[in-house]
């Protein structure tokens, strides 16, 4: 049985996608958590390529998708940040206890 | 390539994959953070050359490594959250402790047993389908696919609009870039 296969890609996908998602309960800053957004959404694609090599044969619908992928993965990135920038703008701070509270202090 | 070859590199992409992204996920430095996820993109880039899609590997490093995590590294050294020694102050305060970890660790478990480690299962006994199609994943390939026959390709429209979904990001964004008082009006309500 050779290493590599599709169970096996999948469970690399699968792993990235959980280390990104603690990355996500983890970091408190606002940009690191949009960061470890980036390593789930790597893990996706990898899922994504290796249905299309492994099951799709000679279709190239996983490329496509993949392509779909980070133009979504850019625009959401290039909004998030700007999101980032104004609310660093706006407070002076991105940690996430900060901004739960959305204006509101602490004392209310 | 010989079969053992290409067990070795896809276990050595793997593994430096998984290794990158931990350390994506648990350094405290923001900088060296997104130059690590930079760093795990090649071993990807390694694998979906390994899977026929060099076309998508060269997409992975120029794009996504190039193109949207420098727009990462801009915005971390425009905003600089590390004042002294390179750290966010609290980040190392840990609001995800291991206590209120132990529930998600028990769902994850049983989630294993009873989806993941059948699905593995499954996709282990898939015998994988040969591609035959010459210059599969290809730029020549892929832009065929893409743009063939664009009056009856639903793959060309689809295409075409991620770029007004990108024109909706870039509007998205320079509103929310505009400076209080630029235009006499308060926005920016976040």
């Amino acid at each position: 049985m050779p290493l590599f296969n599709l169970a096996n890609c999948l469970a690399l996908a699968l792993l990235l996608l959980l280390i990104g998602a603690f990355g996500v309960f983890r970091r408190r800053s606002l940009i690191l958590i949009l960061l470890s957004v980036e390593v789930m959404l790597n893990g996706v694609n990898l899922a994504l390529v290796a249905f299309n090599y492994f099951r799709w044969g000679d279709s190239e619908s996983g490329h496509y998708l993949y392509m779909l992928s980070i133009g979504v993965a850019g625009v959401e990135a290039a909004v998030g940040l700007s999101m980032v920038l104004v609310l660093f703008r706006n407070y002076r701070d991105i940690t996430r206890e900060r901004i739960s509270h959305l204006g509101e202090t602490e004392e209310a | 390539m010989p079969p053992l070859l290409i067990d070795i590199l896809f276990a050595a992409a793997a593994i430096g994959v998984l290794v990158l992204s931990l350390a994506v996920v648990l350094v405290k430095n923001p900088v060296r953070a997104t130059l690590l996820l930079i760093a795990s993109f090649l071993p990807v880039a390694l694998l979906y050359i390994m899977m026929q899609a060099p076309f998508v590997g060269i997409l992975q490093i120029l794009v996504y490594g190039g193109a949207i995590m420098m727009l990462f590294t801009f915005v971390i050294m425009m905003i600089n959250p590390a004042p002294k020694g390179g750290e966010i102050p609290g980040e190392a305060a840990k609001p995800f402790g291991p206590v209120r970890m132990i529930p998600w660790l028990l769902l994850l478990i049983a989630a294993g047993f009873t989806i993941i480690l059948p699905v593995y299962r499954a996709a282990k006994t898939l015998a994988p389908v040969a591609v035959s199609k010459p210059g599969f994943g290809s730029l020549a390939s892929l832009a065929d696919l893409l743009f063939k026959d664009p009056m009856n390709n639903p793959f060309t429209v689809s295409f075409e609009l991620i770029s007004f979904l990108i024109l909706v990001g870039i509007i998205a964004a320079l509103n929310f870039s505009r400076r209080r008082g630029a235009t006499g009006k308060s926005d920016a309500v976040v």
